[in-house]
């Protein structure tokens, strides 16, 4: 009885490390990152777009962003928009919010900055399809 | 008897899951006393609702819990929809159960592989995070984000599911049962890991009823209570399936009611996709969410998480912000009876035991 317990102890234990061992023979399932790169969903929401073409300044962004890291304001014709991405948690409301889709947010999650300012975007153009990019 | 000695297990410890101190008193290596202190992790996300709108609530609701969001958004979403009174349609009702029991699946795979690393066994938590990689990948694809999804709304959900993304699911849904079927292999039958978990930390029924403990630790013990059967709330009235429940009471009873739970998922996804394919319908409600305005009332929704009974009152005064928000978590009643299982127990066996009550402390401190 006690040789057939550990018999069968022995047996669990082997199965367990077969199995294991076979995953030995099976493709790597993670990317080396900074050399090869995920493709990123669509829906993805990363760093904000702002086309200040579509903006009508209706403010709604403001209102629903939960830790107000957006502020529009008019400068003379034109609006500036105002983005902590330091504060931003990503959350996608302002986007889903704009009623003319002119806060998007797209594909580029790598914000790393060495001045914690330039999280602090400030973007003031009347050109057509502006980037908000921090360089 | 030796110098009574005391420790503190915590709150920077890896397999306290997050930042729980326990006070621990020792009496060689024998545990006569624990106190568990809560509260490091504490964001104040009940107060928070009180200076903001509903809408901009909506995301931090997430952070309840952050391995389970959908149950959290689901449950506030659920409570505002009552205070409105506006109904969902069916299809958005599937998309949130077919949601939520991915969630459950991915939670439950996190649990395994880390109660495993707690064990002393490194391979598991390997397997199990490439499987939950798939099901964040899925989540990613339809929500935007991979943990803090933001994706139900008052009234509907953010995006319908279109076939192709319910294919991939299906293809998910193919391989998984072998790969629970690998990780048995591996645990269930191993003897060290039954040395570790059969008869430690016997969590009796009067234990269960005195700490308000619910979800697969209840389960585990022998009441067949789960709030999906015995309160269908979504779309659960509709699907069939079976509880799973055991009577060991022990922490070897709580893996397994956890792997059979995840075999249930893939049974209540596989039924909601079917739905899902043939009927077409509309996904959100027409109410403005920015200027939205609740009348005055209170209501309780309640979901079967991943971790035990969730619920979510609200109070409304009428105005915007709402007047009162309170959770009710499964994670914080499993914390509370840690001294009862631990008690005279190795101190080895403490970490062994608490790994098995799943619990995580953003959902106890909120």
């Amino acid at each position: 009885m006690l040789l057939k317990k550990l018999l069968n102890k022995i047996y669990y234990l082997i199965l367990g490390h077969f199995t294991v061992f076979k995953h030995s023979f099976k493709r790597a399932v993670t990317v080396e990152y900074p050399e090869k790169k995920v493709k990123l969903p669509e829906r993805f929401r990363g760093k904000h777009v702002w086309n200040s073409n579509e903006c009508v300044g209706c403010k709604i962004c403001e209102k629903v962003c939960p830790v107000n890291a957006i502020h529009i304001n008019k400068v003379e014709d034109n609006f500036e928009m105002q983005i902590e991405l330091s504060k931003c948690i990503f959350c996608g409301n302002c986007q889903y919010s704009c009623l003319k889709h002119a806060i998007k947010m797209s594909n580029d999650f790598e914000l790393a900055v060495l001045n914690k300012n330039d999280l602090n975007l400030n973007i003031t153009s009347n050109e057509k399809k502006i980037e908000a990019k921090n360089d | 008897m030796t110098d009574i000695m005391k420790i503190n297990v915590g709150p920077q410890h890896p397999s306290t899951h997050g930042v729980l101190r326990l006070i621990t008193e020792l009496d060689g290596e024998k545990i006569i006393s624990i106190k568990p202190e809560i509260g490091y992790l504490h964001r104040g996300l009940e107060k928070l609702a009180e200076s903001k709108t509903y809408l901009q609530y909506l995301p931090l609701v997430d952070r309840v819990d952050y391995l389970g969001g959908f149950f959290t958004s689901y449950a506030f979403c659920n409570a505002v929809e009552h205070l409105l009174n506006i109904q969902t349609t069916k299809r958005t009702e599937y998309i949130r159960t077919l949601c939520m029991e991915l969630n459950r699946i991915a939670s439950h795979l996190l649990w395994l592989g880390t109660y495993m690393l707690d064990l002393g066994a490194s391979s598991p938590i390997f397997y199990t995070f490439r499987e939950r990689e798939s099901i964040l990948a899925l989540f990613e694809e339809l929500t935007g984000q991979r943990m803090m999804y933001n994706y139900f709304t008052f009234g509907g959900v953010r995006f319908d599911v279109d076939n192709n993304w319910l294919d991939k699911v299906n293809d998910f849904l193919n391989i998984l049962p072998k790969a629970i079927g690998n990780y048995e292999k591996i645990i269930t039958n191993n003897a060290i890991f039954i040395d570790r978990t059969k008869n430690k930390g016997i969590l009796t029924k009067s234990f269960c009823s005195k700490y308000a403990i619910t979800g697969p630790n209840m389960r585990a013990s022998g009441l067949e209570i789960d709030f999906r059967q015995k309160m269908p709330y979504s779309a659960y009235n509709e699907l069939g399936f079976v509880v799973s429940v055991n009577n060991l009471s022990d922490s070897y009873g709580r893996y397994l009611v956890r792997i059979q739970e995840m075999r249930t998922s893939i049974d209540l996804i596989k039924q909601c996709i079917m739905f899902l394919k043939q009927n077409k319908d509309n996904v959100s409600c027409n109410i403005n969410p920015i200027k939205l305005k609740i009348p005055q009332g209170e209501y309780t929704s309640y979901v079967e998480s991943s971790r035990g009974l969730l619920c979510c009152y609200i109070q409304s005064d009428g105005s915007e912000k709402p007047y009162r928000v309170k959770w009710r978590t499964g994670s914080f009643y499993a914390v509370q009876v840690l001294p009862e299982l631990v008690i005279g127990q190795n101190y080895n066996d403490l970490i062994a035991i608490f790994g098995s009550l799943d619990v995580i402390l953003p959902e106890v401190d909120r």
